[in-house]
């Protein structure tokens, strides 16, 4: 087990220099000039050239990497070409909503998803089931953005119970928290489902069943623990997508947080904010996953580590 | 029983503390105002963007304003002379002002601003237009300077209104943090920039005039989702929106707690054709593509009627523009006869690069100039990319095929030298600035530089009429519309005004 907690711990570094490369090498390569969106529509190329200059793009690419790793591993991410402010300091202001939000959704997802796949496993082939599926179906097939939109013209403008913008008060966090945990809340009640519904057709079910164990104990204690395996794979795996959700629904709810930050660097071609933001992204998910296949590890004790 | 009243005491504290921390934000009067886009510097001379210069305005001021009237006004300048060369501009600046920072506005802080812009290591970004024009400056005692320009033009006081000729803190520049935190003269100050949320900006108690009649602070937020800025509108989380997307329009105007605004705009949106590219290099069928072009139909679907069809290169504001002209009715027989005068009586098919925003204009004609056999080849674009390709220069636009660029233009009310020479000068081939389409015409730049120089209204706004009919002609665009200006204000504010071309100025507002 401490063998295989090294291994992985180790591999760690290699994973983030990769992807290190790969996020800055990718960067350069889209189209676009960062010093003429910049400048706006208006300037003139002596402007837009000049701009180039001073922002260190007409370096050559590895150059700009390489100054960007010694840099970052002195905790210096450069400064946002918009703001004109440390990508770190940033980072570091709108980390919290990011996670805040994320933490909300989830709790939402778990919350709801598990419980909606368990009712529709117990209630297999009946009308439980059938409408917790048309909603998982409908909640991982729906766009994400117009659904914030959907949400904020009918709760905020039309009811007026929640605020439609910012992050507030707690009631900001239900709107686009709600909205966020659509996806991984349809996609747990479907996994949990189906693990559930393997799990219950198993020889221990049947057993504890003839024991004559209430049915509470036998899905809560006996079949869910069970089921749970592959469900926590599936949150842990799910983080990125989280993160991935949040890019649009931070941008529609003018949310402050990574997310958001992301979405307006790109639009301004800010390198160095995208840079950070992105790193400081993979690095969170390689982080969960990792958590996750631990947790995964000690659940099961069919996984072997040597 | 102590420890429980001590922690009575306590909350009753917090809470008497939280209730009057928020009737002091509840009595200082806050106007919330939402752009589209985000602000792209805190310093008006590193950007060229509308709806960042209208955030900077109220901090923000140059020698001259341009007051509600959009006539020319004193600003840090009292008042100025033009020599008889027209080359010399000598100005008086106003005594006792001083920038946020404290530093006194002299003529070594107006000296020091446009060296800035004349000095080329800089490289900001709307310095540009200004190294163009100006071949120096220089103070001629504390309180007055003197510039002294490359050729005469007249609209250099034009020029003195706009965002690159605002008047920054020497010291903050110096300093390096301008881009970060505005400093400048304007009657209010810039409190804070959260680069996600917000720009806060409150009151300068020391500003030289009057800013008592108007709010105590301005918030400034964007969203580029158009549905969002009207949805804001309505639940008060702002009590201004910028620009006001013209599908919303009629939803604001049914409701009684709010007000539209609509006011002749200075955007010009055209087509840009690619005249080095075959067969737009022959004249007839260039023309014939603005017969073929219903403008009224594509204002009624892409604008809800918000626009009015461009029969010039100018746009209706603009000084010298001609409403007289109507150069192309919409009349497919004769788009039809010109293309086959051309040799290509069955049409021909050629591509257009347009940014997201702008695609259905490009939907649009595709289906227009179907029906004389036009094929337009659509690639919509993520706007970093489109700058990119319509930016290019002749030899990348032959590569990429690229036959025409979809886009605007604004000059405002700054003069039309600065909507026809980046336009369709020779000199502003793309990339060095926006002549997309390699126009080039020898008699239209001679008239053009001529026109720049002459101090004489009337002739100037002759040539200025001549030029108007000569791009007509010519046709290197296909023209479409002039946008209005469409602001909307929750009500009970009041004080709102626009500068054509979507600078809202929101610092004489009282909520």
């Amino acid at each position: 087990m401490q063998g295989y907690i090294l291994r992985k711990i180790l591999s760690l570094p290699l994973i983030l220099i990769g992807v290190s490369l790969l996020v800055f090498v990718s960067i350069r390569m889209l189209p676009g000039e960062t010093a003429r969106v910049m400048a706006g529509p208006e300037a003139t190329q002596e402007a837009v050239e000049a701009m180039t200059t001073r922002l260190g793009l007409d370096k050559p690419v590895l150059v700009q990497y390489w100054t960007f790793v010694t840099n970052a591993l002195q905790g210096d991410f450069g400064e946002s070409i918009r703001s004109r402010k440390p990508v770190w300091d940033e980072i570091a202001d709108r980390m919290p909503y990011t996670v805040a939000l994320a933490v909300v959704s989830y709790i939402f997802a778990i919350g709801i998803g598990i419980p909606a796949g368990m009712l529709a496993a117990v209630w297999r082939n009946r009308w439980p089931d059938y409408v917790v599926m048309i909603f998982a179906i409908a909640g991982a097939s729906i766009a994400n953005f117009w659904l914030a939109l959907l949400a904020m013209n009918y709760f905020s403008v039309q009811l007026r119970w929640l605020p439609l913008l910012g992050a507030n008060s707690w009631q900001s966090y239900i709107l686009p928290a709600v909205t966020l945990a659509v996806l991984p809340m349809a996609v747990l009640a479907r996994m949990t489902r189906s693990s559930m519904i393997e799990v219950l057709s198993q020889d221990y079910i049947r057993t504890a069943r003839a024991k004559g164990l209430a049915p509470r104990q036998v899905y809560w204690s006996h079949a869910l623990r069970n089921a749970l395996i592959p469900i926590i794979t599936i949150v842990g795996l799910n983080f990125g997508g989280l993160i991935g959700g949040a890019v649009v629904t931070e941008s529609v709810f003018n949310w402050p947080g990574i997310g958001r930050l992301m979405v307006d660097a790109v639009r301004y071609r800010d390198y160095p904010v995208i840079q950070g933001a992105t790193m400081v992204a993979v690095c969170a998910v390689v982080f969960i996953n990792f958590i996750a296949e631990m947790t995964i590890a000690a659940l099961n004790p069919r996984i072997r580590f040597d | 029983m102590t420890i429980l009243s001590t922690a009575r005491k306590v909350i009753f504290a917090t809470v008497l503390a939280s209730v009057s921390a928020f009737a002091m934000s509840a009595s200082a009067e806050t106007l919330t105002v939402m752009q589209i886009e985000a602000p792209r510097s805190m310093d008006p001379g590193d950007q060229s963007a509308t709806y960042t210069n209208a955030l900077l305005a109220p901090v923000y001021e140059g020698l001259v304003l341009r007051a509600s009237d959009l006539s020319l006004a004193p600003g840090l300048a009292t008042e100025w002379t033009i020599d008889e060369s027209g080359k010399v501009y000598t100005f008086k600046l106003r005594e006792n002002v001083v920038f946020h920072d404290g530093t006194p506005f002299n003529a070594e802080a107006v000296v020091y601003n446009f060296e800035r812009h004349l000095n080329t290591e800089r490289g900001l970004a709307a310095s540009g237009r200004l190294r163009t024009i100006l071949d120096s400056i220089e103070a001629v005692d504390d309180m007055t300077v003197q510039f002294n320009l490359k050729s005469p033009y007249p609209a250099f006081l034009n020029i003195l209104t706009t965002n690159s000729a605002q008047q920054v803190s020497p010291t903050a520049d110096a300093a390096g943090n301008l881009g970060a935190a505005s400093v400048g003269t304007g009657p209010y100050k810039m409190v804070e920039y959260r680069s996600g949320e917000f720009v806060d900006q409150t009151k300068f108690d020391g500003y030289w005039g009057d800013n008592s009649n108007s709010v105590d602070d301005i918030r400034w937020t964007w969203s580029s989702e158009p549905s969002v800025l009207s949805m804001a509108l309505q639940t008060g989380d702002a009590d201004v929106i910028n620009p006001v997307p013209p599908v919303f329009a009629a939803t604001i105007e049914a409701n009684p707690e709010l007000n539209l605004a609509v006011s002749p705009g200075s955007a010009v949106f055209w087509l840009s054709l690619n005249v080095e590219s075959e067969p737009l290099n022959d004249v007839r069928v260039r023309q014939a593509l603005n017969f073929a072009t219903d403008k009224e139909g594509l204002i009624a679907s892409i604008m809800s009627g918000y626009a009015t069809p461009a029969n010039s290169p100018l746009a209706t504001v603009a000084e010298g523009y001609r409403a007289d002209l109507n150069p192309y009715p919409f009349d497919i027989e004769r788009a039809k006869a010109l293309l086959a005068e051309a040799g290509v009586p069955d049409g021909f098919t050629m591509s257009v690069v347009v940014q997201e925003q702008e695609a259905r204009i490009a939907e649009i004609l595709q289906a227009m100039w179907a029906k004389i056999g036009v094929t337009l080849d659509v690639r919509r674009m993520e706007s970093g990319v489109w700058s990119a390709s319509a930016f290019g220069d002749e030899k990348q636009k032959a590569e990429e095929g690229v036959d025409s660029v979809i886009a605007s233009w604004s000059s405002g009310v700054n003069g039309p030298d600065l909507q026809f020479r980046p336009l369709y000068h020779t000199a502003s081939f793309s990339p060095t600035s926006a002549n997309l389409g390699f126009y080039s015409n020898p008699d239209f730049d001679r008239q053009l530089d001529e026109a720049a120089a002459m101090t004489d209204v009337d002739a100037r706004n002759k040539v200025y009429g001549d030029l108007q009919e000569l791009i007509n002609t010519d046709a290197p665009h296909v023209l479409l519309y002039v946008t209005q200006d469409l602001i909307a204000t929750r009500d009970g504010v009041e004080g709102v005004w626009m500068i054509p071309g979507g600078l809202v100025r929101v610092d004489t507002v009282t909520k």
